[in-house]
């Protein structure tokens, strides 16, 4: 049997391993410019153009050395020093030779078959420095290719040599000591580099740098920065281009078709309420979203691509160490804002563990896209005149992360001192190619969801509100559904709340959160989410249990896949249940706070249930403080 | 002289580097020790850029306190 070849690709963080990985597979993996983008090993099969036979890439995170410092960095480790690769691309930065090198002859010690591609080769050019690759080749005993992978230039060149190299041995040699390694490196670069530039020149970078990380210019820019990437995509072309789907597309023309087929050519009313509740219902109302999410992608994916992050995380990492995170717990938040999964995942690059859990328990609470189609049920049904409702749930977000920060650190102290550095890489123009393939991606997997895991939890739950024991149902209050969900209303019951449709709602929300709308809309039997505000929402909420409603789907747990990426990243079971029973506490807590008071200021009425309200509201606070002033354990 | 009280504009050659053996192998691997040339780029906010080899580095004011430099030379801005 014939195996594929397989290939790793090795380097320092933001040297451009990805890069280089979506060219030679054709992937559109998530690249930017910033330390530590690719946190797991990653693989794909190579495009043809490259190779005539099989081989298999393998995208490894980023390390500086062997010797790993954070997490990300020990599981290159791991894979490096595994058997499982014919031969190991190592990336060198141009940008960056000296450094590169360092961790490039750590490897040649190992004994593994490898080739040295030199990125960036133009930077090297940009700067006027020369280097003698063929001398620098010679001393390593190392082919060495140039290349620039985000151009795609060199790569038939390295395919070649790294192909050359696979079936071949090199003896494992005795690891140099740190000292020494630095020594020859030094004078390797002496030899072969001619340095026409001074590095400690000020370049443009720094020049921006001094605006970006200013503190109070930096902040306000990052403030205007990002609340341009959410008004264009959320509220303005995005919103735009959303809303007409919604109304046109699945409010008028979908349902004019289906009664069309009903009229016409005999469709059964049973199929065509399903058609209209569970499939227009249901995954039309979602679908609509789909503008939105393309443009928020494309933009955020532009402002990893420019080199922004790592300053907004120096910028931030003052007021986040008072609240006991890194400033690096930014850069999972904003990730976190297109999808929380690839945000939980980006906390790794955080090197203190204390500061890795509470970013990744945070993370969730910031309101992902999946998120927005449910902030917009509510604001259009209860409150179509005022455009605070979703940017409420990112200044609340926001305070949350602020307060349980706080919290969390009172209760799990910070055991080991931090340190903070990160790389600052060179502002470049971001590829417009690059973030257009993301958005493209994230549009696939989205439709993809849609028409999978959405579509059918609408068909099951259209089915389990459509039969009871005795079969078909006209009342959905005796149906399978109604049976199962009544039995948890009552946990609804302190948050103002009754029905036993919105615990379904709330329930399949966990499996993904637009669930939330495609429920809601089968249930409350309407065509899309823009019909159902028109009444039937109503007999349900008011417009403070319908925000704390609101509010209940967005903090308590994130959906599965994000709870999946957070039990791999806290990896201790008990650190996932810790996460798990604070956002649900988070989200109960203040959808009862929101319903109950709210209730008391808006409509100067007193609820039922505010005895019941106020007894779990003492009983958390006893807890609270009981967490805060036990004597802390050696365990955590 | 610590780094954390240097001024922007300062280049100098490192003397030591306290603190523990995991930060130090860290900043080894970036080419910051002993003996290696550091320019201090600027200071904004409690943060200190710094340029090592050919890349530039945020370092925070503890770590900044961390590294001593020998002689350093105050150039006003660089370039």
């Amino acid at each position: 049997m014939n195996q594929p070849l397989r290939i790793a690709l090795t380097g320092n963080p933001n040297s451009g391993k990805t890069t280089l990985f979506n060219k030679l597979t054709g992937s559109n993996e998530q690249v930017g410019n910033w330390a530590g983008v690719t946190v797991e090993p990653i693989f794909a099969r190579m495009r043809k153009r490259y190779t005539a036979k099989d081989v298999d890439v393998f995208d490894l995170p980023g390390t500086y050395s062997i010797s790993p410092y954070s997490p990300e960095e020990a599981l290159a480790r791991q894979a490096i020093l595994g058997q499982s690769y014919d031969v190991i691309i190592n990336i060198a930065d141009g940008a960056n030779l000296s450094r590169s090198l360092f961790f490039a002859t750590q490897l040649l010690e190992i004994g593994r078959p490898i080739v040295i591609a030199l990125n960036k080769a133009d930077i090297l050019k940009q700067r006027g420095d020369e280097v003698d690759l063929a001398f620098l080749s010679r001393e390593l005993g190392v082919p060495i290719v140039p290349i620039q992978a985000s151009k795609a230039i060199g790569l038939d060149d390295l395919i070649r040599s790294a192909k050359a190299q696979a079936g071949t041995s090199r003896a494992i040699t005795e690891p140099l000591h740190d000292e020494e390694r630095r020594r020859m490196i030094d004078e390797l670069i002496d030899r072969s580099m001619i340095r026409s530039h001074d590095p400690l020149k000020q370049t443009l970078s720094d020049r921006l740098d001094r605006f970006f990380i200013h503190p109070i210019i930096g902040l306000i820019s990052f403030f205007l920065i990002m609340w341009a990437v959410y008004a264009f995509a959320i509220e303005g072309l995005g919103g735009r281009l959303s809303d007409w789907i919604n109304e046109r597309l699945f409010g008028e023309m979908a349902p004019l078709f289906v009664e069309i087929l009903m009229n016409r050519y005999g469709l059964s009313p049973v199929l065509g309420s399903f058609l209209n509740q569970a499939v227009i219902g249901g995954v039309g109302a979602v679908l609509g979203f789909i503008p939105i999410i393309m443009l928020l992608f494309f933009l955020l994916s532009l402002l990893e691509d420019s080199g922004y992050m790592s300053r907004v995380a120096v910028l931030m990492d003052k007021y986040f160490k008072r609240i006991g995170l890194s400033g690096k717990s930014i850069i999972p938040m904003i990730v976190g804002s297109g999808c929380a999964v690839p945000g939980v995942m980006a906390t790794r690059t955080i090197e203190n563990v204390d500061q890795r859990r509470i970013t990744a328990m945070l993370t969730p609470f910031v309101p992902c896209s999946a998120k927005l189609p449910v902030i917009a049920l509510i604001s259009v049904a209860f409150f179509p005149r005022s455009s605070w409702v979703g940017p409420s749930t990112y200044v609340l977000a926001i305070v949350i992360i602020v307060l349980g920060g706080l919290l969390l650190k009172k209760i799990f102290r910070n055991t080991d001192e931090s340190h903070f550095i990160v790389e600052l890489p060179e502002y470049r123009l971001p590829s417009f190619s690059q973030a257009l393939g993301r958005m493209w991606d994230q549009a696939k997997a989205f439709v993809y969801k849609a028409s999978t895991i959405i579509f059918v939890m609408s068909v099951l739950i259209w089915i389990l509100q459509a039969f009871d024991f005795s079969g078909l149902t006209d009342d959905p209050s005796t149906s399978f559904l109604a049976m199962l969900s009544g039995r948890l209303s009552f946990l609804l019951i302190p948050l103002g709340l009754a029905g036993w449709q919105l615990v379904t709602a709330l329930l399949t929300g966990f499996i993904a959160k637009e669930n939330v709308v495609g429920t809601l809309a089968v249930l409350l039997a309407a065509g899309s989410s823009e019909a159902l505000g028109t009444g039937i929402l109503a007999d349900y909420f008011n417009p403070v249990t319908a925000y704390a409603y609101l509010l209940l789907n967005l903090f308590t747990p994130p959906c599965v896949a994000a709870i999946a990426a957070l039990k791999k990243e806290l990896r201790e079971p008990r650190w996932v249940w810790r996460t798990l029973i604070f956002q649900l506490s988070v989200g109960y807590l203040m959808a009862m706070i929101v319903s109950q008071l709210g209730s008391l200021i808006v409509y100067r009425q007193l609820l039922a249930s505010w005895w019941i309200a106020l007894i779990i509201l003492i009983v958390y606070v006893v807890i609270i403080v009981y967490m805060i002033n036990r004597r802390p354990t050696h365990a955590d | 002289m610590l780094l954390s009280t240097c001024h922007s504009g300062t280049t100098g050659v490192i003397k030591k580097i306290h603190g523990d053996d995991k930060i130090k192998r860290f900043l080894f691997s970036l080419g910051c020790a002993e003996g290696d040339q550091l320019a201090l780029i600027s200071v904004l906010g409690g943060n200190y850029i710094v340029g090592i080899k050919d890349s530039r580095y945020a370092l925070d004011k503890s770590l900044a306190g961390k590294i001593e430099l020998i002689a350093p030379q105050r150039h006003g801005r660089l370039g």
